[in-house]
C-alpha cells in the first residue's frame, strides 16, 4: 500500500504540489489526468524519492521512501529517458538490469518474451544504441525495464505516448492482464482518457497540485472527466 | 541573412545554460586565453634574442627559417587536438529555407574566429621587424610573416577537414604518428634533416612574393575543398550524429567477480568508450604516460649526489594518476544524463561510486605497471612510481572524489573534450590545489628531516594506510550523494 501524507512541494513561494490524504490500496490501477504543470510527474517524482519534498511524506509498504531503500528492490518506473542507459544497446541494458535484479538468463528471456509483439522486432538483436531509438521505442524499452524483476508497484508516466496504436493496444492489455495475475499496483498518468479510464480502477484529477477529484466510479469516470476537460 | 545567422549563434552562446551556471569559469577561461597569447607575443618579441643566445654566431634569420617547419608541425598536432568542428549547430538550422552553403560558409568562417589564427602573426611580426626588416625591407618583412601566416591558415582548413574525415579512424591516428615521427625523426634521429631541406621555400619569402601568392592560393584552395567536403556531407546522418558503432565496447571480464560493484565498472567502462568526450580523457592518459621522458631525461631535474628531483614527485602522481585525475573530476557529471536510474535502483548510488572506484583503480594499476620501463632512467624513478601510486589509490582518489561532490554539473557527452568547460565548476579549479599540494605535504617534511627515500617511504605508507580506510573513506563519499540525492538530481535534469 502506498499512503501520502500533508505532501507539499514549493519552489520558494510557488506551491506546485498540495496532497493532503492519498491511498493507494495494493493491486489497484492508479491512474493519474490532469492538465500540462497540474503536478502529476512531480508528485510520481517525490513519490520515488527522486525530487526532496517540501514537507510531508510518502511511503511505500509502510517504509518513508526518503528514509529506506528496501522499496526500490520492488518498485519499477519508468518517467523519462533519464532513467535509461542511453549509451546501450537495449540488449546489453536488459543485461544490465538482469545483474542488478539478480535473475538469471532463463528468467530474462521469459520476461522478454512477453514483448516479443510489442517489440516488433525493432528493439532486441539490433546494433543500435538506445539514444539513437526512435522516440516510441525509447519509451518501450523504458516500459519493459520498469517491469522486470516482479515488481510490486509500477510508475509509468505517460506510457502510450509516442507509441503507435497497436503497441498502445499492446501495453493495455497486457497492463491488465499483469494486474490481474500478479497483483501488480499501477500508477499511470496520462493524457489519453480513453485509455486510463479503460484500465483503471480509480482516477485523480490534479489542478494545480490539488486533488480535485477522486473517480472511484467505472461507469461515470468518463462522463466526469468529459466535463472537466471541456470546461 | 548572414548578420541574422551570426546574431544566433552569439544568442546560442550566451544563453545556453552551461554559459550562465558557470560565467566564472567562462571569465576565468577568458583570462587564460588572452594570458597565452600575451605570452605568445612576448615570446614573439624575444625570440631574436633568445635564437641569437641559443644558436650563437650564426644568423639568426636563417636559424629561424631552418625550424619553422617544426613550428608547422607543432600546429600541426595541437590543432588536430584543440580545433573544433563547427557542425554541432548544423541540426537547427539545415530544414530552414537559407541556403546550405551560406549556412556551412558561417560556419566555417566562425571557426576562424579563433586565438589560434593569430598565433603565427603575434609570434612572428616582431621578429619581421626586428631582424628582417633592417635588411630586407618591409616587403620582405611583410612576404615573410605572409607567408607563414597563410600556411598556418591552410593548415586550419586543413585541418577542419581532416578531423571530419577521418576521425576516430585508423587513418586519422596514423597521420598524426606519421607527423610526429616526421619531426622526431628528422632532429633525434637524424635520418634527415627537414628543416634544411625545407628552408629554401622561407628564404624565397624574404625576397619574392612568389612564395605568400602560393599559399595565399593553398589556403584558398583548402578552404574551398573544405566548404565543398562540408556541403555534400551536410546531413544530419553524416555530420552531427556519431559515427556508426565502432566501439562495440566489449565487457572486461576481470570486473564481473566484484558483483554488482564490479558490474557498473563496466557499465562505466562501456560509458567511456562511447563518449567522444571520455574517449579523448582516456587518450590523454596513454599521452600523458610519455610525460616522464620530458622529465626524466632532462639534465636539469638530475642531482649529481643520487637524490630525487621534487618535481619527480609531481610527474609520479600524474603519470599514475592521470586518469582518475581527469575523469574523477567530473565525478558523478559523467552520469548525469543517467543519475535517476542508479538514483532508482535499490544500493544504487553505492554500486555506482564502487564501481567507478574499481574502474579508476584498475586503470592506474594499468598506467603503474606500463610505467615501469621508466626504470630504465634509473631505479630512484620506479620508487617515486610505486610511491606515488600507492598515494593516488590510498588517498588522493578520495580527495579528488570529495571536492567533485561538490555541486557536480551537468554534461552532454557527446561533445568533445578540449577547451569544454560543461561540467567544470569552481570545484574542479579547486580541486588543482590538493592535487599539487597534497603529495608535497606529506613528502616535504621527512625528505628534508630525513632523506628523499624516507619521503617516498611516508608517501608509501600513508598510501597503504589509505587502502586499509578504504571502506570508511569510500563510505562516507557514498554517504555524502546519498545526502544531496535530490540536488544532484534536479541539477542534473537542469531544473530550477
Amino acid at each position: 500500500m502506498i499512503q501520502v501524507k500533508q505532501l507539499k512541494k514549493q519552489y520558494k513561494q510557488a506551491v506546485v504540489l498540495d496532497v493532503d490524504q492519498l491511498e493507494i490500496p495494493n493491486s489497484e490501477c492508479f491512474g493519474l489526468v490532469g492538465n500540462n504543470g497540474a503536478g502529476k510527474t512531480t508528485l510520481f517524482r517525490i513519490m520515488l524519492d527522486l525530487v526532496r519534498a517540501t514537507s510531508g511524506s510518502v511511503s511505500i509498504d509502510k517504509q518513508d521512501v526518503s528514509k529506506t531503500e528496501t522499496w526500490k528492490a520492488t518498485t519499477g518506473a519508468y518517467l523519462d529517458e533519464h532513467m535509461l542507459l542511453t549509451y546501450l544497446t537495449p540488449d546489453e541494458y536488459f543485461q544490465t538490469l538482469r545483474k542488478i535484479y539478480g535473475m538469471s538468463e532463463a528468467d530474462l528471456d521469459v520476461h522478454l518474451e512477453k514483448f516479443t509483439e510489442l517489440f516488433n522486432d525493432e528493439i532486441l538483436g539490433k546494433k543500435k544504441y538506445i539514444r539513437d531509438l526512435s522516440k516510441g521505442n525509447l519509451k518501450k524499452v523504458g516500459i519493459v525495464a520498469a517491469l522486470m524483476g516482479r515488481p510490486e508497484v509500477v510508475f509509468l508516466d505517460e506510457p502510450f505516448e509516442n507509441l503507435d496504436p497497436s503497441s498502445q493496444i499492446r501495453l493495455k492489455k497486457f497492463i491488465l492482464a499483469e494486474k490481474e495475475a500478479s497483483q501488480t499496483t499501477f500508477l499511470i498518468s496520462s493524457h489519453d482518457l480513453n485509455h486510463v479510464t479503460e484500465i483503471c480502477d480509480r482516477i485523480v484529477l490534479l489542478e494545480k497540485g490539488k486533488i480535485i477529484n477522486d473517480l472511484r466510479d467505472k461507469s461515470a469516470m468518463m462522463a466526469e472527466l468529459d466535463a472537466y476537460f471541456t470546461g | 541573412m548572414i548578420f541574422e545567422l551570426i546574431r544566433l549563434q552569439f544568442l546560442k552562446s550566451f544563453r545556453s545554460t552551461a554559459f550562465a551556471k558557470s560565467a566564472m569559469a567562462n571569465i576565468f577561461l577568458g583570462f587564460l586565453i588572452l594570458l597565452l597569447l600575451g605570452y605568445v607575443f612576448g615570446a614573439g618579441i624575444f625570440l631574436p634574442r633568445i635564437i641569437e643566445l641559443l644558436a650563437e654566431g650564426q644568423d639568426p634569420i636563417d636559424v629561424m627559417n631552418s625550424y619553422l617547419i617544426f613550428f608547422f608541425l607543432a600546429e600541426f598536432m595541437y590543432r588536430y587536438f584543440l580545433q573544433t568542428l563547427p557542425v554541432i549547430e548544423l541540426e537547427s538550422l539545415l530544414h530552414l529555407p537559407i541556403g546550405k552553403g551560406k549556412i556551412i560558409s558561417m560556419l566555417l568562417i566562425r571557426s576562424f574566429i579563433s586565438a589560434m589564427t593569430i598565433i603565427p602573426i603575434l609570434l612572428f611580426l616582431p621578429s619581421a621587424f626586428q631582424i628582417i626588416e633592417p635588411i630586407y625591407g618591409a616587403s620582405g618583412a611583410v612576404f615573410w610573416v605572409g607567408s607563414i601566416a597563410m600556411t598556418s591558415w591552410t593548415l586550419h582548413w586543413f585541418m577542419l577537414w581532416f578531423k571530419q574525415r577521418f576521425e576516430d579512424g585508423l587513418i586519422g591516428i596514423i597521420v598524426v604518428f606519421a607527423v610526429l615521427a616526421l619531426g622526431a625523426g628528422s632532429s633525434y634521429m637524424g635520418w634527415f634533416n627537414l628543416g634544411e631541406l625545407t628552408k629554401p621555400i622561407f628564404d624565397l619569402a624574404l625576397t619574392s612574393p612568389v612564395p605568400i601568392v602560393i599559399m595565399a592560393a593553398a589556403m584558398i584552395g583548402t578552404f574551398v575543398l573544405c566548404r565543398k567536403f562540408y556541403l555534400d556531407n551536410a546531413y544530419l546522418e553524416d555530420l552531427a550524429a556519431e559515427a556508426e558503432i565502432r566501439f562495440v565496447g566489449q565487457s572486461i571480464g576481470f570486473f564481473s567477480r566484484f558483483g554488482l560493484a564490479g558490474e557498473l565498472a563496466n557499465l562505466e567502462w562501456k560509458l567511456i568508450i562511447r563518449h567522444k568526450k571520455s574517449r579523448t580523457y582516456l587518450m590523454l592518459s596513454a599521452f600523458f604516460l610519455l610525460y616522464g621522458l620530458v622529465f626524466y631525461t632532462n639534465p636539469a631535474y638530475q642531482s649529481e649526489d643520487g637524490g630525487i628531483s621534487w618535481i619527480f614527485i609531481f610527474v609520479g602522481v600524474f603519470i599514475t594518476g592521470i586518469f582518475m585525475i581527469q575523469y574523477g573530476q567530473q565525478f558523478l557529471s559523467w552520469n548525469s544524463a543517467n543519475f535517476d536510474f542508479f538514483l532508482n535502483r535499490k544500493d544504487g548510488i553505492e554500486a555506482l561510486v564502487k564501481g567507478k572506484y574499481l574502474l579508476f583503480i584498475s586503470i592506474s594499476v594499468i598506467c603503474f605497471l606500463a610505467s615501469i620501463p621508466y626504470v630504465y632512467f634509473g631505479w630512484n624513478i620506479l620508487l617515486v612510481h610505486i610511491a606515488t601510486f600507492l598515494f593516488n589509490i590510498g588517498i588522493l582518489i578520495h580527495v579528488i572524489i570529495y571536492l567533485a561532490l561538490w555541486k557536480p554539473k551537468p554534461m552532454d557527452l557527446n561533445k568533445g573534450a578540449m577547451f569544454n568547460y560543461e561540467g567544470v565548476g569552481a570545484a574542479q579549479f579547486l580541486i588543482i590545489i590538493p592535487l599539487m599540494a597534497g603529495p608535497y605535504l606529506i613528502y616535504l617534511p621527512f625528505s628534508l628531516l630525513f632523506n628523499d627515500y624516507a619521503g617516498l617511504l611516508a608517501l608509501a605508507i600513508s598510501g597503504i594506510i589509505g587502502l586499509f580506510a578504504f571502506k570508511p573513506l569510500s563510505q562516507y563519499n557514498i554517504n555524502r550523494i546519498n545526502a544531496n540525492r535530490y540536488e544532484i538530481s534536479s541539477s542534473f535534469r537542469q531544473e530550477s
